[in-house]
């Protein structure tokens, strides 16, 4: 409450007023720094010719394609990662040995950074999408596994002794008991794998050349069509804040119910 | 008894997967999966202490220096952002379009301004780890305790002391998960910034075996970066659980009470 | 000496307001130990954090020997309700007791001496390198009111301090408050919502109205200086005085409704 003595709401001024503010702020830095000569405009070109490289972009089959490929490597990797982690999660966390035994090997294989199988991907793959998904599942597995096994722990263990001593079945256990308890840790894995993903998505186009927004970003690096090259890094940033927006107001509605008995997973 | 049964329970798994390697790749012809007896004849071989010099040295000081780098400035600027909160509206939407933006594309970006030299890795690395360590910092700074502040001040608890001894202690927490997601980004950055130019270090080396088809060097390289991978997060574990001591005990003492 | 004087605080959230306080007049004087009791929900916060300089009122004004308070005033400690997060988790008890006087500027001995004296007279001395979290809430608050006692106030402001723990080691800091105060001759100002507290401790007890607040009434304790958990509050004078202050809580609840 003290904070309400030094800014007020009155004091404060519009929230979306200073929100909008930033990015209009930041546009206009960007417009001004090239042509005042701040920076060199060969490398920072002003924001409205990034912006008329951004239209012609959208004009073109070859930006709709690219953006096409990026975002299904993207489901489609973190899709197959959803299903192993959650399946690999559930089995593991709720066989006390299997938790036992794996730990030190998830410990181990975990921080190994993804971008060291990239060359092992190229040479397995070479610029198809198997490279870009080999990277995406790699890394977006992780991040589901991790966040279900700290759900599978989370299992009141007297829930649990209530369901076998009304004889609930191995499954009925799972379904009933495990999984709600296990859901929301679900959720959260899927938003931080969600963004993992798409980082890991843009990066083997980048760096491999498989097709998809990151090539086009390589291609217009090498063609030194620097306009295009930012207005294409614009597109995947937003792409983020959209990934961004999406999993956490889906993990918000789908558990409302839950949050208040939850704190926030550190990550 | 304990202790031996969880080491041996710690160290079965890893062994029979290494086992298993081994004995599957025995007589692999494939030529993209040697044997792993060649993998580690070819490890032997190529990380030598004069390639550690010349190749991993590099690229763990641009590591660290960008890291570092990137803490610093990510902390400083989190504590401004996150104790005034008109800057806080303006900056937010700017900064979660910043830690949205896939980190590796930052690279062509970095390397019209800077070039291709050390300088470039560096400002990449930062570019890249500075956004999560700044918006962690500014969560820690909001999520002060209000009864912490209010001591703060009755006791007259103001200025400086009151960032070092009130404001950082009680956002360490969230700073450590900052520091933590920033360091595998910027392990990840390392590499990729040598994959694209570089004369020397882990990413460039690991790619030059990839092209001239030198497999069991490249694999490795890819096993070195792994170990590299789990040796850092295990240093900075052991570094966070000294410094959060209190806040694991703290915990503790909360969830049994 | 404190003076409250007019004093009105009105909270306003968007088109609406609260009015928590309307006109509070009332002076404790130098070395005098007053409770102030009410109904629970009467503002008997927003009054302490008023007087503490946390707050600023909307009329009226604080004085303390003399001077206005804007801001948290120098020689006044505040000893919080909520121990578990008025004391910093990640400094050691003796920690949180030095820093005040680390930022009052007492030279490193003297703060010492402070230090372990504050600590002896709660009857924590063997407690200095603990957390605060490893202690029992009864002992935090101790640790509390031992930062409060190192400080050297001339004026200490007790907000609901024992709310939070057992009856028993209620009665133990009930105790130890008066001894601090004969001992240490400060100013005390005791918020509580508790009649029997309010009439064991205080040498006078304020009551104070539902919210909007006002002061409905004023009462010398006339009980014996030394007193004693058995016979003081045995004694039929006592009980006589507990009725009054019952009734007239009672009284102030009526009026609202």
């Amino acid at each position: 409450m003290t904070t309400a003595r030094r800014d007020g709401p009155a004091r404060l001024g519009n929230p979306v007023l200073l929100g909008i503010a930033g990015p209009a702020g930041l546009l206009l830095l960007i417009e001004l720094a090239p042509r005042i000569g701040l920076v060199d405009e060969r490398y920072l070109p002003p924001a409205s010719r990034i912006g008329a490289a951004l239209v012609t972009e959208a004009g073109t089959g070859v930006f709709w394609t690219a953006l096409w490929e990026t975002l299904s490597a993207w489901a489609l990797g973190l899709a197959l990662a959803v299903a192993a982690g959650v399946v690999a999660g559930i089995v593991i966390g709720s066989v006390p040995v299997l938790r036992a035994l794996t730990a030190s090997t998830v410990e181990f294989l975990r921080p190994i950074p993804s971008v060291a199988l990239i060359p092992l991907a190229v040479l397995l793959y070479g610029t198809d999408l198997g490279s870009t998904l080999m990277l995406v599942c790699y890394a977006a597995f992780w991040q589901v596994l991790v966040q279900v096994l700290y759900g599978v722990a989370d299992v009141d263990p007297v829930a649990f002794e209530t369901a076998r001593s009304f004889r609930f079945s191995a499954w009925a256990r799972i379904r009933y008991v495990l999984w709600p308890t296990a859901l929301p840790y679900v959720f959260t894995g899927i938003r931080l794998a969600a963004s993992v993903a798409l980082v890991l998505a843009i990066t083997a186009e980048l760096v491999i050349g498989a097709p998809g927004l990151g090539r086009e970003i390589a291609v217009a690096q090498a063609s030194e069509a620097v306009p295009t090259m930012y207005a294409l890094i614009v597109v995947t940033g937003v792409l983020g804040v959209l990934i961004n927006l999406l999993a956490r107001t889906g993990e918000r509605r789908l558990l409302a119910w839950h949050q208040s008995v939850r704190g926030e997973v550190a990550l | 008894m304990n202790v031996l049964k969880r080491t041996a329970l710690a160290l079965a798994l890893p062994f029979v997967l290494f086992a298993g390697w081994w004995v599957l790749s025995a007589d692999s012809e494939n030529f993209y999966s040697p044997p792993l007896s060649a993998i580690l004849t070819a490890f032997g071989d190529t990380w030598t202490l004069d390639r550690i010099r010349a190749d991993v040295l590099p690229s763990l000081l641009r590591l660290f220096a960008g890291f570092l780098l990137a803490a610093v400035l990510g902390v400083a600027a989190g504590v401004a952002i996150g104790l005034n909160r008109r800057l806080r509206a303006v900056a937010e939407p700017v900064l979660e379009f910043f830690r949205a933006v896939p980190p590796p594309v930052l690279v062509p970006v970095i390397m019209l301004f800077a070039g291709i030299g050390d300088a470039m890795k560096v400002i990449v690395i930062v570019f890249g780890c500075v956004w999560p360590i700044l918006l962690n910092t500014v969560e820690g700074v909001r999520a002060v305790d209000g009864v912490v502040l209010e001591t703060a001040r009755s006791y007259g608890v103001t200025g400086p002391a009151r960032i070092t001894h009130v404001i950082l202690p009680s956002a360490s927490p969230q700073i450590a998960a900052g520091l933590r997601q920033a360091l595998s980004i910027a392990i990840i950055l390392m590499v990729i910034s040598e994959m694209f130019a570089a004369s020397n270090g882990l990413g460039f080396t690991i790619v030059q075996f990839q092209r001239g088809f030198e497999i069991p060097e490249m694999w490795s390289g890819i096993i070195l970066l792994g170990m590299l991978g789990f040796g850092l997060s295990l240093l900075f574990r052991l570094a966070e659980r000294r410094a959060l001591r209190w806040y694991e005990g703290l915990r503790a003492a909360q969830r049994s009470g | 000496m404190l003076e409250v004087k007019g004093l009105k605080k009105v909270y306003r959230s968007g088109e609406r307001e609260v009015e928590a306080l309307r006109d509070l007049t009332f002076t404790v004087a130098r070395g005098d130990l007053v409770c102030l009791v009410g109904p629970s929900g009467c503002g008997k916060t927003t009054l302490l954090r008023c007087i503490s300089g946390l707050l600023d009122p909307t009329a009226g004004d604080v004085r303390v020997n003399g001077k206005a308070v804007d801001g948290p005033p120098p020689g006044m400690a505040v000893v919080f309700q909520e121990y578990g997060r008025s004391l910093f988790p990640w400094m050691s008890v003796r920690g949180n007791v030095e820093l005040p006087l680390k930022q009052k500027g007492v030279p490193k001995q003297r703060r010492h001496e402070l230090v372990e004296q504050s600590l002896d007279a709660v009857g924590l001395s063997g407690s200095g390198s603990a957390f605060p979290w490893q202690l029992s809430g009864g002992m935090q608050q101790r640790v509390a009111i031992a930062r409060a006692v190192a400080y050297e106030p001339q004026t200490l402001l007790m907000d609901e301090p024992f709310a939070a723990v057992d009856a028993q080691t209620r009665a133990d800091l009930e105790d130890l408050v008066r001894q601090l105060w004969k001992r240490l001759g400060v100013t005390i100002l005791f918020v509580t919502h508790d009649i029997d507290e309010s009439v064991y401790l205080g040498q006078r007890v304020v009551m104070l109205s539902s919210s909007p607040t006002v002061v409905q009434d004023e009462l010398t304790i006339d009980l014996p200086a030394e007193r004693d958990q058995l016979t003081t509050r045995a004694d039929p004078r006592f009980i006589e005085l507990r009725t009054r202050v019952y009734e007239q809580i009672q009284a102030a609840k009526k009026n609202v409704a």
